[in-house]
């Protein structure tokens, strides 16, 4: 087999460089000398890792598809799609924390940096990943990083507390996920993901058994009700740039997995996944938006609304159909910009207040206009309000489960939606009409004010010209069916 | 013994480690029940190998064993650091962020 090897780097290219970059990462902390003092700082592993991920942002659009290992690993339109959104959120990510003046992160940046890649690493496997052992491996991958991750900060009185929850909550459906893929792989008498399908029309009971338990498992991964109590603790305590990833990547990593076990090649036999599906994207939604209500602090309210979006996406997933798969990956999108957009916003306005809550944010619009004018833009576009991304988002969702027969659950959703509107724009209402308490402006370092522009050029481009972002999420999901 | 006992003793030793994750107080006895349901499911899926007549399954277990030991090892690691700051491993006063 002549150029096997070049075959293999070719569809392996941003894997085999993501690794190279976390080695580098890891080696040039290790080797430049420790800064001392908070002025005296130098984020080289910050800046290596956000031109690294730039440079692999790029590589991705240099392959082509298609398959290695004897389609173990494939390179198919949902793949590139999702490693593309992977890359983005962690550039967005690590840009919003370049300039974090907390102290382990001037300190520790190196660690930092090289978990957020091997997390990231274990992303782009598992968008690939058409084999159990692969995919639960490269789950593994991703998730355990993301642990340590929330702990980062290990002085703090709550962040330990925190990583603790997430971890038990997270090794405990990680255990679940894989009892649930054990009956899977006794039932087909292999580990290929495409012989799912063979084996869910015999319609064994270990089988149905199987995927109940990976549903759980997975719901409990993506936050869905109601497996979504980790949430709010896990981002009130981590670092806000994290938490942007955290609410974003690993959710998106989930739907994934969920599109590749429950709907890649299923056909209609998929639809035995209906009513559970829909029943969980209902009680998700009107746990998130309910939920998020009463909540002062603003990473909270995000966190349950965040809940609350994962419902909204279960709602395309619920259709399985097509044009469900493909609207839930646009929506993914769209959560990704207006929801990374609103932490950034949050971590600025914490930074000069030491305040997560929402009074810090009274009168924000007299003292930094366009800060608040960009988190008013995120919370529109997160309430589902027209011309911003998320509006587009819930729409299209909401057509493609009408195609699919759901009205309820579609009336459902457009009933809740008024309902975060109100929570929203009592966050709005802090900025807009509340006298502020001091006068002086909110400084926003540039790196991280240039995050939130990417994010509010993308949540308004979006929602002006929806229609390419929209080909491309249907062009990803059209090689699924 | 044919696959259902395997299966049994699987589902009852997964069941002990779920009924301890959820009983438990101390964060240490989580812990020993998450590894509870880790090594049913590797019984699981060795018992299936077997049956079923493949070595996939028994490459399952290395694989899990594997992450089995990572997870314990940064999980013993968050409770340490728990311990230092906050003098306590018990779930109940473990309270500081309200769920």
């Amino acid at each position: 087999m002549r150029g096997t090897a070049y075959e293999l780097l070719r569809l392996l290219l941003p894997e085999v460089t993501l690794v190279g970059l976390a080695i580098l990462v890891l080696v040039a902390g290790l080797i430049s000398r420790p800064s001392t003092g908070a002025q005296g700082q130098r984020p080289i592993a910050g800046w290596m890792t956000f031109v690294g991920l730039l440079a692999i942002f790029g590589l991705t659009f240099f392959i082509r598809e298609g398959s290695l290992f004897g389609a173990t690993f494939v390179l198919d339109g949902l793949a590139m799609f999702a490693k593309r959104l992977f890359l983005a959120a962690a550039a967005l990510s690590v840009l919003g924390s370049l300039t974090n003046p907390q102290y382990p992160f001037a300190r520790r940046a190196t660690e930092y940096h090289f978990a957020l890649l091997v997390s990231l690493l274990g992303m782009l496997v598992l968008a690939s990943a058409r084999e159990l052992i692969l995919l639960f491996v490269a789950f593994e991958l991703m998730s355990i990083p993301l642990f340590l991750l929330t702990g980062f900060l290990k002085k703090d009185a709550v962040a330990p507390e925190a990583a603790l929850k997430f971890f038990l909550v997270g090794t405990a459906s990680s255990a679940i996920i894989v009892y649930g893929l054990s009956f899977i792989y006794g039932v087909m008498g292999g580990t290929m993901v495409e012989s799912i399908p063979r084996a869910l029309a015999s319609g064994h009971p270990l089988m149905m058994l199987g995927m109940a338990l990976l549903l759980a498992g997975l719901g409990f991964k993506i936050a869905a009700f109601p497996f979504h109590m980790w949430a709010p603790d896990t981002y009130e305590a981590a670092s806000t740039p994290f938490v942007a990833w955290l609410s974003v990547a690993p959710k998106a990593a989930g739907f994934i997995a969920l599109i590749r076990l429950y709907i890649e090649g299923v056909g209609p036999e998929a639809l035995v996944w209906m009513p559970v599906v829909s029943v969980l994207a209902g009680m998700t939604i009107v746990t998130g938006n309910l939920m998020a209500i009463p909540q002062q602090n603003v990473k909270r309210l995000l966190a349950y609304s965040g809940v609350a979006h994962i419902g909204y996406m279960l709602v395309g997933f619920a259709a399985l159909s097509s044009s469900g798969v493909a609207m839930m990956l646009f929506y993914l999108v769209a959560y990704m910009f207006g929801n990374m957009g609103a932490f950034f916003v949050v971590e600025a306005v914490a930074r000069s207040e030491q305040s997560d809550g929402i009074d810090a944010y009274r009168g924000l619009a007299q003292r930094s206009p366009l800060l608040a004018l960009a988190m008013l833009i995120f919370l529109l576009s997160l309430g589902g309000i027209p011309f911003v991304a998320g509006f587009w988002a819930k729409l299209y969702v909401f057509l493609a489960a009408v195609e699919s027969g759901l009205y309820g659950l579609v009336f459902l959703g457009a009933v809740l939606t008024v309902v975060a509107l109100y929570y929203y724009l009592l966050v709005a209402r802090s900025m807009y009409i509340d006298a502020p308490t001091r006068r002086e402006s909110v400084p926003v370092p540039g790196l991280l004010g240039a995050a939130i522009a990417i994010c509010a050029l993308g949540v308004v481009g979006m929602g002006v010209y929806p229609g390419p972002w929209v080909d491309v999420a249907i062009r990803a999901a059209s090689s699924l069916f | 013994m044919g696959l259902n006992a395997y299966l049994t003793l699987a589902a009852v030793v997964f069941c002990i480690g779920l009924f301890g994750v959820m009983s438990r107080r101390n964060t240490i006895g989580i812990l020993l029940g998450i590894e509870l349901m880790l090594n049913a499911v590797n019984i699981n899926l060795v018992a299936f190998s077997r049956f079923v007549g493949n070595v996939d399954g028994m490459i399952f277990t290395v694989f899990t064993i594997c992450i089995t030991v990572s997870e314990a090892a940064l999980g013993l690691a968050i409770v340490i650091l728990l311990f230092r700051v906050r003098r306590t491993v018990t779930a109940d006063h473990l309270d500081l962020l309200k769920g």
